[in-house]
């Protein structure tokens, strides 16, 4: 295809400036580095069967990182109640993206909550993601600094609740009032309403206010 | 200095190379079945795996109540479950110490965490003098049986892990009691914070010396020391 940047008679197009524009040689080598990987493993692998034995990836542990501790929870239960479409060949067994909670560095579905985070200790995992599944041991002053920031944090968040907590108060008695005053008003209406009505056609009609509600029947 | 994240090298007995607690793994301080439950549990997996000392205060400072297991099929308590993790840990001294005390006075939960491994880990004689002072401590704990919760006191709390057999689902090592140590001078005599109260007491009711205990902060007296 010609330029593509370029109209029919040579003018520079201006209006397709927001397409993203590839780096096509960049691309290319990736490609290439990848497809070269892929097939020393595949040798690799070939040769260790030939063998008799399995080939295991290469893994350096001095590179690994220290593991520690989660920060927040694990999030299961945001796609609760959701139904997403999955093509039906993605996965075969745990391998590939299939239903269920997906982890991305290994490539693996697990159906069940458990299994997953059991996954996410697992040796596997941490491996996959660089981490080396030992933990820093604590000093003395570790405890003691980690004790000194957990009490600023507490004393925030007292701070900010009380603050909070005036304001809101005043402002919170305020509102139920007038949400109470709106009812009574409406309710008075529709009473006064009701009643000119039944009034005309000779019927009158109890206050509907309480029917429906927690079950009562008039 | 490292250790594994999750508690593996000490749930399984036959290669432990760890720090021994009286000639024994640490984690042999529980029960089997409950040790199973607390591996099996959901917080166990997700929130105490990669934790060390320092950054197990993050989940100790969340406790909310203090417990062994509960329910019908025995679940364990966050509680219990840090505990596990403590004992996995193996902690210094020091450390334990900083828990109690600076800790302690901000999050009782700590303290009450702190003074229970140190209830099964220490040397009979440090669990005395470490645990004694607590006795003061009036603080409410939220303590959630196998129905429901109850209310009991820190001090309630300290005495019984000083008295009784079993805690939290754990059955404490047996403490040799306090008079066997007071009678090797291991220990000295205990003077309780409400001895003057009691002298008091005694004088005021004019020759009626056997009262009983006054309040129920320090069970632990004894009433027949007139002499301090």
């Amino acid at each position: 295809m010609s330029d593509l940047k370029k109209t029919a008679y040579g003018a520079a197009a201006s209006d397709t400036d927001f397409r993203k524009t590839w780096d096509r040689s960049e691309y290319e080598a990736k490609a290439k580095k990848e497809q070269d990987e892929r097939r020393e493993e595949g040798r690799a692998r070939y040769e260790a069967k030939l063998e008799g034995k399995k080939w295991h990836k290469p893994v350096d542990f001095s590179t690994l990182d220290a593991t520690s501790s989660r920060a927040g929870r694990v999030d299961v239960a945001s796609m609760v109640g959701k139904s997403t479409l999955i093509p039906a060949g993605s996965a075969i067994g745990k391998r590939g993206r299939g239903a269920g909670f997906y982890c991305e560095a290994c490539d693996l579905t697990y159906k069940d909550n458990v299994q997953y985070i059991e996954h996410l200790n697992s040796k596997q995992h941490l491996i996959n993601t660089g981490q080396s599944g030992e933990v820093a041991r604590a000093t003395l002053q570790d405890v003691r600094n980690r004790l000194e920031m957990l009490k600023q944090r507490k004393r925030e968040r007292e701070e900010e609740d009380k603050r909070m907590g005036e304001i809101d108060l005043d402002a919170r008695l305020k509102k139920t009032e007038d949400i109470e005053e709106r009812e009574r008003e409406e309710r008075r209406r529709k009473r006064n309403e009701k009643r000119r009505k039944d009034g005309q056609n000779g019927i009158k009609k109890e206050d509907s206010g309480w029917e429906g509600r927690l079950g009562i029947i008039s | 200095m490292t250790h594994r994240a999750d508690a593996s090298s000490s749930l399984d007995n036959r290669g432990y190379t760890g720090p021994l607690i009286r000639g024994a793994n640490p984690i042999t301080l529980i029960e089997t079945a409950v040790r199973d439950r607390i591996t099996e549990s959901l917080y166990w997996k997700e929130q105490c795996f990669g934790l060390n000392a320092a950054t197990l205060l993050d989940r100790a400072v969340d406790l909310s109540y203090i417990g062994g297991t509960y329910g019908v099929g025995m679940r364990p308590t966050p509680f219990l479950c840090l505990a596990f993790k403590l004992l996995t840990l193996t902690p210094e001294k020091e450390i334990v110490l900083e828990y109690l005390n600076m800790g302690g006075e901000e999050w009782k939960y700590l303290r009450a965490l702190a003074a229970f491994y140190v209830r099964l880990t220490f040397e009979p004689v440090d669990i005395y003098t470490t645990l004694e002072p607590f006795l003061t401590d009036a603080r409410k704990l939220r303590r959630r049986r196998k129905e429901g919760y109850v209310l009991v006191h820190m001090d309630e709390f300290i005495d019984e892990l000083l008295t009784k057999d079993r805690s939290c689902a754990t059955s404490l090592w047996k403490l040799p009691g306090r008079q066997q140590l007071e009678d090797l001078d291991m220990l000295e005599e205990r003077v309780s914070p409400l001895q003057a109260e009691l002298d008091e007491m005694e004088q005021d009711e004019d020759g009626d010396p056997h009262n009983g205990s006054e309040g129920g902060a320090s069970p632990v007296v004894r009433s027949s020391s007139s002499e301090g």
